[in-house]
């Protein structure tokens, strides 16, 4: 990350005028080591002092084969390519002294650095255009908020976003830190490019829900459409219904809030998991559970602030067909449908719909809904549906569940979030109550209680 | 309780050659109460999790997924410190009046740390997945508390076997002619590889072991345990950065009061009113007392920081704490016992090893209750408004099975002794040979209240 910023950022500062770049003291050493390397600042700090400090006396000449093997030695401790640094390195110098061109420098190591960082925004006359105020520092305060400057990943290494863990840990030791955290993450994903995080190419896919609670009727048309989708024992809500009254200096309102699982950004449940069973898919940012490796030890139930896990009992009610969609997802592990016996389950967004070119795009609670009110679709693209429904109603309030929780939720309301004194009301909200529920096998005797 | 001019060393030695009816009758009480606790546990395979305990999910179906099972393990945790709490006392701090119990302690320690692995066991939907844990064990250890749980708990557990057996091998190989031939492979893996002129080095291994040991103890019971809970934001009732040092005193004070419970019983049992003298009771008593004020005084932060001005989240979980009886149960267990153990540190007549026990019994039972309800309270009232009150409160009490599971880790723990009690010798030999028994054959025992097992050493010796 210190590569794409930094480079760039001295290319600007080189640029900018005919004066010689200030070298002077360690900033010269930056140049020469953090101008290269994605190592971070750190490492070309701790190793500066062992190079020469000529002050502002460098000149091409001066990297000659000594200086070669010292970068060398510190190119090493870092994970890309060594000879590309020195590359990178000898021709930032020519650049700085004017032997070459912005765009020469640019072009010339753009093949090379694309494949290795998986990036190069550098820009280059090829990629048509050069808008030197594009720097890849925009790219930190993106659209998801995401405080991170853009990280190159690699297809193994999606870079998840911890806010707090990574805020509070430099630039440095964010590589590393990224080997850990991405175990948080599902490691087999697609890869996506470092500006993807800006959501404007469509790259990096984040499906999730505007719910528009002003639309809603209670009618749990959702709830058990999610029922018969999804298979789900009998008690287990995937998709709930809160109905509830508020009271507004004596003026009572009644008021209803669907509520699927929030498919978070930051979720806690991925993050207490001990097996990885429970991670965030990195293709379309689905929060889903490995069935074949949950051990049930329900710590994501437990770590979640939203009550949408469910541990699988195996006693599935007979208002379902039974589940027919595809349990298997595309990287051959098991998330979709209901868990079985002993593994935690929760909404999935309807994963096999996603999988499935004929109904990617759609989940069993939106189709059934018949007021209109859930909008489901991927929440970095603006043209999509749930965005394009915020944009039109932007009239209207808006909250996300339980933001100050950090989880960074992808369902959007709109209407008026539910305060500390709302008072849930009696109603026909449990399936036994609409009639949408029975035991298949009457003779196992409830839940013990 | 003058025994015919056997020396200690015999009669310590003697659990190991000969049995009693006793020993017996208590046997097989112990492997049908272990038996039955497979067969509750054999009901919980067949049906599911779900089914078969009262353990529920929370949210809509104001369930408690966490209970019972989850409890046990962090009293097991606690209780697995005494053994070390002791060994260290003796081997880092020099208190060689308590060393005739440290070998009794130390496999209290090792017993415990098996029981919480057990109960963990216990709380899984899919128990014979357990090892996946370890194989993405290099995976989650970044980011999983329960990961970081495993990797303390499992070098808890080999730093103990290994300071125990470490701590056999001389004493066994000189004694090795002494002890049972039957049992002679268990002996011969303890002394695999066993030199006499290695002494001198275990010794050294022992103490830094025992440094080593000691220090995971704030790790375990005031870390990473306590971080299982302190770390979630969704639950307020375990959210707060007391979470470590609460547990930690807590954890303490069950282990003390648990060590002080065995202990008696052994000196009970096999008549070692001689070698367990009633000064090592009166100086656990006093340890024991101000554990369990501290432990009170965690209470009173609680509850404090809970009532008064608390936010609505914390102060509704505060309200349904002190409106559930097993709360006060817990409080008033810990507040009698308190009371006791102060009453005769002041007024030494009200002492007896008896009522010590039976106080500590109290104490180490009300820590159970008080991490039971820790756990269930805050899942009765999860994550925080709007959601806490739109969701109905959780409702939770054991069943059967629950209690049968959890019962039956101390009825395994129990087991565990009378078995490693006809194996190794439960107390030092060096202790009772030095300093104790030599120069006191044939004088009146020196317990202060010896009336209550005078007649017991006839039934004893058989």
């Amino acid at each position: 990350m210190a590569c794409s910023s930094i480079t760039y950022e001295e290319g600007i500062q080189m640029s900018s005028g005919s004066d010689p770049p200030r070298r002077s003291g360690t900033n010269g050493d930056e140049t020469a080591g953090s101008g290269l390397e994605a190592g971070g600042d750190a490492d070309a700090e701790a190793v500066g002092s062992e190079m020469p400090d000529l002050g502002d006396q460098w000149t091409v000449d001066d990297l000659d084969e000594d200086w070669e093997r010292r970068a060398v030695e510190m190119l090493e401790d870092v994970d890309f390519d060594t000879e590309l640094g020195v590359e990178l390195s000898r021709d930032a110098l020519r650049l700085a002294q004017g032997e070459l061109t912005r765009a020469e420098f640019n072009e010339k190591h753009h093949d090379d650095v694309y494949e290795e960082f998986g990036v190069d925004e550098r820009p280059t006359t090829e990629a048509g255009g050069i808008e030197y105020e594009s720097s890849t520092r925009t790219a930190t305060s993106s659209a998801d908020g995401s405080p991170l400057p853009s990280v190159p990943e690699t297809d193994s290494r999606p870079v998840p976003s911890r806010r707090g863990i990574l805020k509070s840990a430099g630039a440095a030791a964010a590589v590393g830190m990224t080997a850990g955290l991405a175990g948080c993450l599902d490691g087999a994903a697609q890869s996506t490019t470092a500006d993807a995080t800006s959501g404007e190419d469509g790259n990096d896919v984040q499906l999730g829900m505007a719910i528009d609670m002003n639309h809603c009727i209670a009618c749990l048309k959702c709830v058990e459409a999610c029922k018969q989708e999804n298979d789900t024992d009998r008690g287990t809500h995937w998709m709930h219904v809160f109905r509830y009254e508020e009271d507004e200096f004596g003026d009572v309102t009644e008021e209803y809030m669907p509520r699927p699982c929030q498919h978070c950004s930051e979720p806690s449940c991925t993050y207490v998991c001990p097996t990885q069973a429970r991670h965030k898919r990195s293709k379309d940012g689905l929060v889903l559970t490995d069935y074949d490796t949950c051990i049930g030890c329900k710590y994501c139930e437990v770590a979640c602030p939203y009550g949408v896990n469910f541990l699988g009992k195996g006693e599935p009610t007979d208002k379902s067909p039974g589940f027919t969609g595809s349990a298997t997802d595309e990287r051959g592990e098991t998330v979709g449908g209901p868990p079985p016996t002993g593994v935690m389950g929760k909404c999935t967004f309807c994963v096999h719909r996603q999988d499935d070119s004929a109904q990617r795009g759609t989940t069993a609670c939106e189709d059934d809904c018949p007021v209109d009110a859930i909008h489901f679709g991927d929440m970095n693209d603006p043209e999509s549906d749930p965005r394009a429904y915020l944009r039109e109603n932007d009239e209207e309030s808006r909250f996300s569940l339980l933001d100050q929780q950090g989880t960074e939720p992808n369902v959007v309301y709109l209407g008026t979030e539910p305060t500390k004194d709302a008072e849930p009301v009696d109603g026909p909200y449990t399936y036994e109550d609409l009639d949408m529920e029975t035991l298949a096998e009457s003779q196992n005797g409830g839940d013990g209680e | 309780m003058s025994l015919d001019g056997k020396t200690g060393a015999d009669r310590v030695l003697q659990p190991l050659t000969s049995a009693t009816k006793g020993h017996f009758v208590l046997l097989a009480l112990l492997a049908l109460g272990t038996l039955w606790m497979l067969f509750a546990w054999f009901v919980q395979l067949r049906g599911g999790l779900m089914h078969t305990t009262s353990l529920g999910d929370w949210g809509v179906s104001g369930g408690v997924p966490w209970g019972l099972y989850i409890g046990a393990f962090v009293w097991w945790i606690g209780i697995a410190h005494g053994g070390i709490a002791i060994s260290a006392a003796v081997r880092v701090f020099k208190l060689e009046r308590f060393a005739p119990i440290a070998r009794i302690a130390e496999v209290l320690t090792v017993l415990a740390l098996g029981m919480a692995a057990t109960s963990i066991v216990f709380s899984l939907g899919r128990p014979d997945r357990i090892f996946n844990t370890i194989v993405q064990w290099p995976f989650t250890v970044h980011h999983s508390p329960l990961a970081w749980d495993i990797a303390v708990i499992t070098l808890y557990l080999v730093l103990t076997l290994t300071y125990l057996t470490l701590s056999l091998r001389d004493e066994i190989y000189e004694i090795r002619d002494r002890l049972p031939y039957w049992l002679d492979p268990i002996y011969a893996v303890i002394l695999i590889g066993y030199r006499p002129e290695e002494s001198e080095k275990v010794e050294q291994l022992l103490w830094w072991l025992a440094v080593a040991i000691l220090a995971l103890v704030p790790l375990l019971s005031g870390g990473v345990v306590p971080w299982l809970f302190g770390l979630i934001a969704a639950q307020p009732g375990w959210f707060g950065a007391a979470a470590g040092p609460s547990m930690l005193i807590e954890s303490l004070t069950s282990a003390m009061a648990f060590v002080v419970v065995t202990i008696a019983i052994f000196r009970f049992a096999y008549g070692w009113e001689d070698f367990i003298r009633d000064a090592i009771f009166r100086d656990l008593s006093k340890v024991l007392a101000l554990l369990t004020l501290a432990t009170l005084w965690f209470v009173v932060h609680d509850v404090l920081t809970g009532a008064y001005l608390a936010p609505h989240h914390v102060g509704d979980i505060t309200a349904t704490m002190v409106s559930l009886p097993f709360f006060w149960i817990a409080v008033l267990g810990l507040g009698a016992a308190f009371i006791y153990l102060v009453a005769q540190l002041l007024r030494p007549s009200l002492f007896s090893v008896g009522r010590l026990t039976i106080a500590s019994a109290v104490i180490a039972i009300s820590i159970l209750n008080k991490k039971v309800m820790f756990i269930v309270e805050g899942l009765m009232h999860p994550s925080i408004p709007p959601l806490t009150n739109l969701y109905p409160a959780g409702f939770y009490f054991p069943n059967w099975v629950e209690w049968s599971l959890v019962l039956g880790t101390i009825v395994v723990v129990g087991l565990g002794f009378v078995v490693i009690g006809k194996i190794i010798p439960m107390v030092e030999l060096e202790v009772v040979d030095d300093d104790e028994t030599t120069p006191r054959m044939g004088d009146p025992p020196l317990t202060d209240d010896s009336s209550e097992d005078a007649t017991r050493p006839d039934t004893e010796v058989n």
